[in-house]
């Protein structure tokens, strides 16, 4: 069991994605750079930046931390939401196309570009879905 | 009376919501009006009935409460007769028997819990609740049925209440969503929009309460409360010999304006989405408020627009709009001009368009003409049998207009009929029903002009005379114990003036009579070439899944420079193999109508209604390329699930 947006839950994330996606067929060989804002993560309600970023349907980085330095790298998407919204996507229990419908997550960046990605980005939920997660 | 009894016929339950309106001046259900909660009235207690025989909730004590505040006064009946043909006063009496047999200890007790502790304490002890014997008369018109989620019902007063429960779902970080009439709700609960629109846990704002109007009628503005009615206003207005443009009877006005906009049969005069919004107070996700007429607001007024816009939930609650009304003219008359071809059709309704003809002007369908005209869905279909088969009258280019207005309709137009024509219809609609195999009608039919033949030449007085009928003619139709009632409601002269239906639009929730229906369309170039290709692509998603697609309305913006269609799938919602296909066709009738240049889809206008038009319909949609259009099959897979989540 590994806490949900720990470094630790990154390193475990990272390795699941790599063995278990093929960056052709699961994730449409996309390249994007994605910044999720996740507010109000307990116990202390802080923010924590969860980065993730694929060359070539090949995940390159994928970081956690309540460190704002990540906020200076690079996004193309920065999707804004609830520490509670967050834990409802990576449980499988929304899809995050459906938290940005419902106005649960706010999403920055080009959204035609998102649309090419939403298959591949539910794969990758789907797949870190897997991890033995303590919320 | 068991509960099992009436479970078929509250599955047809269509949360109309006309129930909450005085529609028919008998009154509403007194124990609504004294409770507000769903469940108090004949929509809600319906649903309740359905939830109880099905074993999805267990009685609890207030179910004592809703049965005993019924009185079995019989409003219900007629008010809900009238629409959909269902008699809810039988549920209510199966309610009744079942409740006399519980025991004491067949009661759940609901404890209060913090939540709804200061729920209770912002809008008041009996305005907040989470019992769930009221939860469940918000099935299927804002949540999903058969959920085990935590919910509150809250009716607040104010906008201030309002701001402290949004604040109270953030403090506990649980959603909340508001709810006018819940018709948006009731028409895509059925359908894979479901998830998207429906609140899954948390607090319905129910808005019922919230019914202030105040009519200007100096500056020709009313400002109005969210829980305000098209009726409602629209009755309030005509005070002052002043009209709303308003959506059908029984829709909130203020999430109505909110969501869609409001298009309507008077579209090109009085205009669509920000064109009648004077001012709009409204609270954010974070329960700020905030007045359209601010001047320190981001623009209010740009929206996004395509494939990533969709957006299902309104992002904010909007709690007093003031709106433009518009003088209502002595010499109004409606003119009727009937045609076999849609194509025709067209031809004079843009020709009008383009030259401002007309205060109301659409092109109605014969679906809508004989289902809002006639008494019963028999009776619809009947009718709708005659006018296709020996009239050839598909379509109505329907005008209301002024005295000048009309000259210019009767001299360019084939032929035309005017409202006294529509009063023999509708009256006489029964009679023509059962007229399929008259010698007049099949003379009238080989005619090479059937429409001309009838309506321009001395056929005409034949038909008027043969129609002939009197409101207690009408009346037979009705169940025995109703007529007497449907006699008094059809005597009323305004009950067949329809220059008095157009405004105060009582009549359409009667589409949904037989089957569930599900609106497609939406808004496109004005020209005769698109609208063709729209209305063909929305047949054609139909017809492949084996649904039954008809054309609705059409009516104009901007002189004819824009155009709104709907046009609906009809379906049983209680056939799941139904609800697929109309799932299918749905999604395809996206793809298809996102190819065509300059075309939104209804649903991509959800929550801009506020929005200028200008911003919505400008720079003109480019088509999606193939390439783009294989994305949609992607997001409604990412958004809706698969097929079978749907």
């Amino acid at each position: 069991m590994v806490k949900y947006l720990t470094e630790e839950w990154a390193k475990q994330a990272k390795q699941i994605v790599l063995d278990e996606l093929d960056p052709k067929k699961d994730l449409k060989n996309m390249n994007a750079i994605l910044l999720n804002v996740v507010q109000n993560v307990p116990p202390e309600n802080k923010t924590v930046y969860f980065y993730i970023k694929f060359v070539d349907g090949h995940l390159e980085e994928l970081l956690a931390s309540p460190d704002e330095a990540i906020k200076q790298k690079q996004a193309e998407f920065t999707v804004t939401g609830d520490y509670v919204t967050f834990i409802q996507i990576s449980k499988g229990e929304m899809s995050s196309a459906m938290a940005l419908l419902k106005n649960r997550v706010k999403m920055a960046g080009n959204k035609m570009k998102a649309l090419t990605i939403t298959k591949p980005i539910d794969n990758f939920n789907a797949c870190i879905k897997k991890l033995q997660t303590e919320y | 009376m068991k509960l099992v009894d009436v479970l078929e016929a509250a599955k047809k339950e269509a949360h109309c919501g006309m129930c909450r309106i005085d529609y028919l001046d008998t009154g509403v259900c007194p124990s609504g009006k004294s409770h507000g909660f769903l469940a108090y009235w004949p929509e809600g207690r319906v649903e309740l009935a359905r939830a109880l025989a099905e074993k999805t909730v267990q009685p609890t004590e207030t179910l004592l409460d809703i049965v005993k505040t019924c009185t079995l006064c019989g409003f219900c009946d007629r008010q809900c007769h009238f629409i959909t043909q269902l008699r809810p006063m039988k549920v209510a009496q199966a309610l009744k028997d079942y409740a006399a047999t519980l025991k004491p200890s067949d009661l759940k007790h609901v404890p209060e819990d913090q939540i709804l502790k200061d729920l209770r304490a912002i809008v008041g002890k009996e305005w907040a609740t989470n019992d769930p014997n009221i939860i469940v008369s918000y099935n299927r018109s804002i949540m999903r049925p058969k959920t085990n989620a935590a919910f509150y019902i809250a009716m607040p007063r104010t906008t201030e209440e309002i701001v402290a429960i949004v604040k109270l779902a953030n403090t506990h970080k649980i959603p909340y969503l508001p709810r006018g009439n819940g018709t948006f709700f009731s028409v895509t609960m059925n359908t894979l929009l479901s998830d998207a629109v429906s609140i899954e846990q948390g607090i319905i704002i129910d808005l019922w309460r919230m019914k202030d109007i105040q009519i200007d009628p100096v500056a020709f503005t009313a400002t109005i409360g969210p829980g305000v009615t098209s009726f409602e206003l629209q009755k309030a207005a005509s005070k002052h010999k002043l009209r709303a443009n308003v959506a059908e009877a029984e829709s909130h006005v203020c999430a109505n304006a909110q969501n869609l906009g409001i298009i309507t049969t008077w579209s090109n005069t009085y205009g669509w989405s920000s064109d009648n919004v004077i001012d709009a107070e409204k609270i954010d996700q974070e329960g700020n408020v905030m007045h359209l007429s601010d001047l320190e607001v981001p623009n209010p007024y740009a929206t996004e627009r395509g494939l990533m816009s969709l957006s299902l939930i309104p992002n904010v609650i909007v709690t007093s709009l003031t709106v433009k009304l518009h003088p209502v003219f002595d010499d109004e008359e409606n003119i009727f001009v009937p045609y076999e071809k849609l194509e025709d059709a067209i031809d004079f309704a843009e020709n009008l368009a383009k030259h401002n003809i007309g205060l109301s002007l659409a092109i109605l369908s014969r679906k809508y003409l004989t289902e809002f005209i006639s008494p019963t869905h028999d009776v619809a279909e009947g009718f709708d049998q005659v006018a296709k088969q020996y009239l050839k009258l598909n379509y109505l280019v329907d005008v209301i207009c002024t005295t000048n207005d009309r000259k210019y309709i009767e001299e360019t137009a084939p032929v035309t009929f005017d409202r006294k024509m529509v009063k023999s219809l509708i009256l006489g609609s029964a009679k023509l029903a059962s007229m399929k195999d008259s010698s007049l009608l099949k003379m009238i039919s080989e005619e090479e002009h059937p429409l001309k033949a009838l309506f321009g030449g001395p056929l005409r007085k034949h038909l008027e005379k043969g129609l002939a009928a009197s409101p207690k003619e009408l009346a037979a139709v009705y169940d025995p114990d109703l007529r007497d009632f449907f006699e008094k409601v059809y005597s009323r002269p305004h009950m067949t003036d329809s220059i008095w239906l157009h405004t105060f639009r009582i009549l359409p929730c009667r589409m949904e009579r037989k089957h569930f229906w599900m609106y497609r369309g939406g808004y496109m170039p004005g020209d005769k070439k698109t609208i063709i290709r729209v209305a063909k692509a929305l047949d054609d998603s139909a017809t492949k899944y084996g649904i039954e697609g008809a054309f609705g309305f059409l009516s104009y913006l901007e002189r004819g420079k824009f155009a709104h269609l709907e046009y609906d799938y009809y379906y049983d919602h209680t056939d799941p193999d139904a609800r697929k296909r109309v799932n299918h066709a749905i999604v395809d009738s996206w793809k298809s109508q996102f190819s065509i240049p300059g075309v939104t889809p209804l649903e991509f206008i959800c929550n801009k209604g506020l929005r200028r038009k200008e911003h919505i319909l400008y720079p003109l949609a480019e088509g999606l390329s193939e390439e783009e259009l294989t994305l949609v099959d992607d997001i409604v897979e990412s958004v809706f699930g698969g097929e079978e989540k749907w």
